[in-house]
């Protein structure tokens, strides 16, 4: 009904392996990225605020994850200490006045190099033992950021992000600091997508698969995985910086504790390892559906229609949100990107039930 | 002949200017838009492009080549195989000599191809692969005359060819280094073929006896397309799909006399078993299909259709049997009815069917050959797409009568195209007259003084025309056959009434000199064994599922809902289902699908005398042969029927 497909047609094996094959994709890409672009225009401050940016910058941390657990197949329960090198990293060297366009370049790679020496763990574990030494990760960083005063200013402390621009756009307006975060996370969608059709993606594919079997078809498992954690760690880490500039604009260690990574590793089984569109809904919903759950609910109270005690109405929209996780990984065990794919699909063979051709 | 052919087809034709030929229209296209696609390809899920230029130069170097091996005016050189551009530009270069292009179908056997070398006096081949220089050289065996075989695909072939085999590439690069050599030689391989020159010869589908040759020459198919063009039946640019067989008239009309004259691209898929995949990418906007093939696309839709659940087939459901209606009216002369119901079902289902089967940019879809069935014309028409019937035959290049874009009927055929002329004789049977129409047989002046009196084709198809000027084709004249007690009928109108079932591919009607009418026939696989999956028939082959009771009920009633439509004392009384399909390679149907009635009188005649004697079942030997040409024969105990009362 919405995708035709007649008249695409290739001339070479390079228009052949195009994102966007599809016009009705190229259509609805154009389409959300106007209205990402003008969101600002026509969203209010406060929700562009607290919920469109904050899910842009997740969508852009979740990518990044799901690049190395996703694609490459390492799992990471350390993330969250990996954006925080970056965000803390960000501030000091722009205090030290750095300007902050290469000062977010440096963070991603101190983030960058952090995570590959972490991520050398998984040359020799795999599975749960590459969990430990990622938990490692996150404790090692958390214990030295909270106790190393030169880094976070005290256990206590918070650390105010200094006012900056980028690119000659001062970043002290909403809509110049979602600009940025929107730009950051288009781009990042953009290389992610290039790296699934690229030698390095397919590689990491291989060794996702099973590494020994990688090796025998002549991809180098050690440098594959070491330049997976880079490649990862350094996304994670500009994406820390761009969190702490963009949105919190003032960070303490606590922003980035594991409860975080846990987080984060949510949002990238909801929304279905390795995907690009599931990043963006993973984010989308691990952040927002708690959001619009406790909104939902607490306006049902105030209507007298869900007579629960005020102890348990805190707890109900999380017992939701909790059942709606279990619900969709029942239901899709390769979570919102395979239920979106199935949709599409259904439209693309629309009216039969499979392809005629 | 005794006079010279050129200054006989001169006095024929006045008014043919004598450069008037493809080969300088495909000049002329290389001249002023020497970048626009002409051709593509579909090579290992990539379309190749050749631009005009491109082509000319194919064309020309190939010519070249092909003369320095000794081809030369009046040669016939035969073109076998698949749709491929190098066989188009062979079939141009070999124009360019003055020498006639032959093509055959690329499933014929050895011994009808050798039988035509034979006739035609081949001496040179071009055939498009492995499978068809094999073929060539066992035909080399019974002709030896047959001196070269000039092979386009290299796979199995390229370094070790065979004695007398070279490659197309081969040839075009011998052909280019002449060029190079002699700098006036392109010019003279384009000017000269001359408009009387014969463009191709084609080959009547030999129904009754061995194929004729029809020579056509450049000034017929030229005249052909522009009289079509005339009455808008092809407009300049159209992108058409070249799938159907080159040994056939409208391919050679569409894919290269009109590709020529209007600047077509044309598209040619992959294998013929992606033709409908391709169909898809290509999205053409002139679309040409038998009437067996539309119903075969509607099969497929109905197929599709049955497999859904919910609401998509709901919709289906619903807006389909509307637009029927609505198109049922207004070929009846009633307004159509538009507005809200047409736009939501062209959203909903019209036009994403139309983009599935790869016709959604179609403005011209055409039909001929046979009588198309009620459903299946309807059906496609309320689709939306202009669905068109045209009739004509090879002897007037396919182009004769065509419906105009705004009367449409089921029964009539439509109007002569500008420049040809119409009349029906004494006898009912179909004249054309006209400068598309062939000037004789090859070599057989008998059978041209029987086809061409005074000027005007003998077309041998009974019809009659209508009061508003529109033609309605009846059947073969030859084909008017009696019962014992005299009642005249025609088999195939009987037969393609009951093929417009679905479930019904082949239908042979019996009768002539008996009792009763009866009929054998060929169920349609996918169809009944879809309805054999949803009702719960179980069967492992053809042959089973042709001879199950339930399956009979079913044909039985739909031959019945046939016998209804029929006038009294023509319905067909009693049928047999074969265990298999006519096949053209057991010589039941020609390579077009049309029966071969002696044929199949002769193989089936103790089934025939079953049915009319009234038995349940018959234990029938059945003849088959095998891929190497083999014969052997299989034990079949065969059901018969009654079918039921009109």
């Amino acid at each position: 009904m919405f995708y035709r497909l007649s008249g695409t047609y290739h001339t070479s094996y390079r228009a052949d392996r195009r994102l966007w094959k599809v016009p009705t994709d190229r259509w609805l890409v154009v389409a959300l990225l106007v209205l990402g672009a003008f969101a600002p225009l026509y969203v209010s401050p406060l929700y562009l605020g607290s919920y469109v940016l904050p899910w842009v910058i997740w969508s852009a941390a979740a990518l990044s994850l799901t690049l190395l657990m996703g694609l490459a197949g390492q799992l990471h329960f350390g993330f969250a200490a990996v954006m925080a090198i970056g965000a803390y990293a960000s501030i000091h060297l722009t205090r030290a006045g750095i300007p902050f366009e290469i000062s977010l370049l440096l963070s991603g790679l101190i983030a960058a190099v952090i995570g590959a020496v972490f991520g050398g763990a998984a040359l020799r574990v795999k599975g749960l033992y590459l969990v430990m030494a990622t938990l490692a990760m996150q404790y090692l960083v958390d214990w030295v950021v909270v106790n190393v005063p030169w880094i976070s200013g005290g256990a206590h402390a918070t650390l105010r992000t200094p006012a900056v621009s980028f690119l000659l756009l001062p970043l002290d307006s909403l809509a110049a600091r979602y600009w940025l975060a929107l730009g950051w996370a288009v781009l990042l969608t953009v290389f992610f997508m290039n790296v699934k059709r690229s030698s390095f993606g397919r590689a990491l594919v291989a060794i996702r698969d099973k590494d020994f079997a990688a090796a025998v078809i002549g991809v180098d498992p050690f440098r594959t995985k070491l330049m997976a954690f880079f490649t990862s760690s350094f996304m994670g880490g500009v994406t820390g910086a761009i969190l702490a500039f963009c949105f919190y604009r003032a960070v303490t260690p606590e922003q980035f504790g594991f409860n975080v990574s846990i987080q984060l590793v949510a949002m990238v089984l909801v929304g279905g390892l390795g995907s690009v569109i599931g990043s963006w809904l993973g984010a989308g919903f691990v952040l927002l559906a708690p959001i619009f759950l406790t909104n939902i609910i607490s306006a049902l109270a105030a209507t007298g229609w869900v007579p629960v005690s005020q102890n348990f109405l805190s707890h109900l929209p999380l017992m939701i949100y909790g059942a709606m996780i279990i619900g969709f990984l029942l239901l899709e065990p390769l979570g919102l990107a395979k239920i979106y794919d199935n949709i599409r699909k259904y439209f693309l063979v629309w009216p039969f039930r499979h392809a005629r051709s | 002949m005794q006079h010279d052919p050129i200054d006989t087809s001169v006095a024929l034709h006045p008014d043919w200017r004598p450069g008037d030929t493809i080969l300088a229209r495909l000049a002329q296209n290389a001249a002023q838009y020497p970048g626009e696609i002409a051709m593509r390809e579909r090579d290992r899920g990539i379309w190749q492009e050749y631009d005009w230029r491109a082509y000319l130069a194919a064309v020309t170097e190939f010519a070249a080549g092909l003369e320095a091996q000794g081809i030369g005016p009046g040669d016939v050189v035969m073109v076998i195989g698949d749709n491929r551009p190098n066989l188009y530009f062979a079939m141009l270069g070999i124009a360019c000599l003055r020498a006639i292009p032959s093509p055959a179908y690329a499933d014929a056997p050895t011994t009808e191809l050798a039988a035509q070398m034979a006739r035609e006096n081949i001496r040179m081949a071009v055939a498009e692969d492995q499978e068809q220089v094999d073929k060539m050289l066992e035909a080399r065996e019974s002709w030896p005359a047959l001196e070269l075989v000039i092979y386009d695909d290299p796979r199995g072939l390229s370094g070790r060819e065979p004695a007398g085999v070279m490659g197309f590439d081969a040839i075009r690069a011998a052909g280019a280094a002449r060029l190079q050599a002699e700098p006036g030689l392109r010019d003279a391989l384009i000017t000269r073929a001359s408009v009387h020159d014969i463009a191709v010869l084609m080959h009547s589908s030999g129904t009754t006896g061995a194929p004729k040759g029809i020579p056509l020459k450049h000034g017929h198919v030229l005249s052909g397309v522009r009289n079509a063009a005339a009455a808008g039946y092809f407009r300049q640019g159209e992108v058409h799909m070249a799938y159907l067989p080159m040994a056939w008239v409208g391919d050679y009309i569409f894919s290269i006399a009109a590709a020529t004259e209007l600047r077509f691209s044309v598209n040619i898929p992959e294998a013929q078993e992606t033709a409908l995949h391709d169909l898809r990418e290509i999205a053409p906007s002139l679309y040409f299909a038998s009437p067996r093939a539309w119903s075969a696309m509607l099969t497929r839709v109905q197929v599709g259709i049955a497999e859904t659940k919910g609401v998509k087939r709901w919709l289906y459901d619903w807006f389909m049997p509307r637009a029927m209606a609505a198109e049922r009216a207004r070929l009846a002369g009633k307004p159509g009815a538009g507005g809200l119901t047409r736009w939501l079902g062209e959203w909903l289902i019209y036009g994403p069917i139309r983009d599935q089967l790869g016709l959604a940019r179609v403005k011209r879809a055409y039909t001929a050959g046979e009588a198309i069935g009620e459903d299946v014309f309807l059906w496609f028409r309320a689709l939306g797409l202009n669905l068109r019937q045209f009739y004509g035959q090879t002897e007037n290049c396919a182009l004769a009568v065509a419906q105009g874009p705004d009367d449409i009927s089921l029964t009539t055929v439509g109007r002569p195209f500008p420049g040809v002329e119409m009349r029906i004789d004494d006898a009912g049977q179909i004249l054309l007259r006209g400068d598309n129409i062939f000037d004789g047989y090859f070599q057989n002046p008998k059978a041209s003084a029987e086809a061409l009196v005074d000027g005007w084709l003998q077309t041998g198809d009974a019809g009659q025309i209508e009061p508003d000027g529109q033609l309605v084709v009846l059947g073969r004249v030859s084909e008017v056959v009696e019962k014992r007690d005299g009642t005249r009928f025609i088999p195939t109108y009987i037969e393609n009434r009951l093929k417009f079932s679905p479930h019904i591919k082949d239908a042979a009607v019996i009768g002539q000199g008996r009792d009763m009418l009866v009929a054998i026939i060929c169920i349609d696989f996918q169809a009944v064994g879809q309805w054999a999956q949803e009702n719960g028939v179980a069967y492992t082959s053809y042959a089973e599922l042709s001879q199950t009771p339930r399956v009979y009920d079913l044909i039985a009633g739909q031959i019945a809902a046939v016998n209804a439509s029929l006038p009294h004392g023509l319905s067909v009384a009693r049928f047999a289902n074969l265990h298999k399909e006519f096949d053209p390679d057991d010589g039941e149907v020609t390579r077009t699908r049309k029966l071969k009635r002696n044929v199949i009188d002769d193989r089936y005649g103790p089934i025939i005398q079953a049915l009319n004697d009234g038995a349940d079942q018959i234990d029938f030997k059945a003849r088959i042969t095998y891929e190497n040409g083999q014969t052997g024969s299989l034990d079949r105990v065969l059901r018969l029927a009654d079918a039921g009362d009109s």
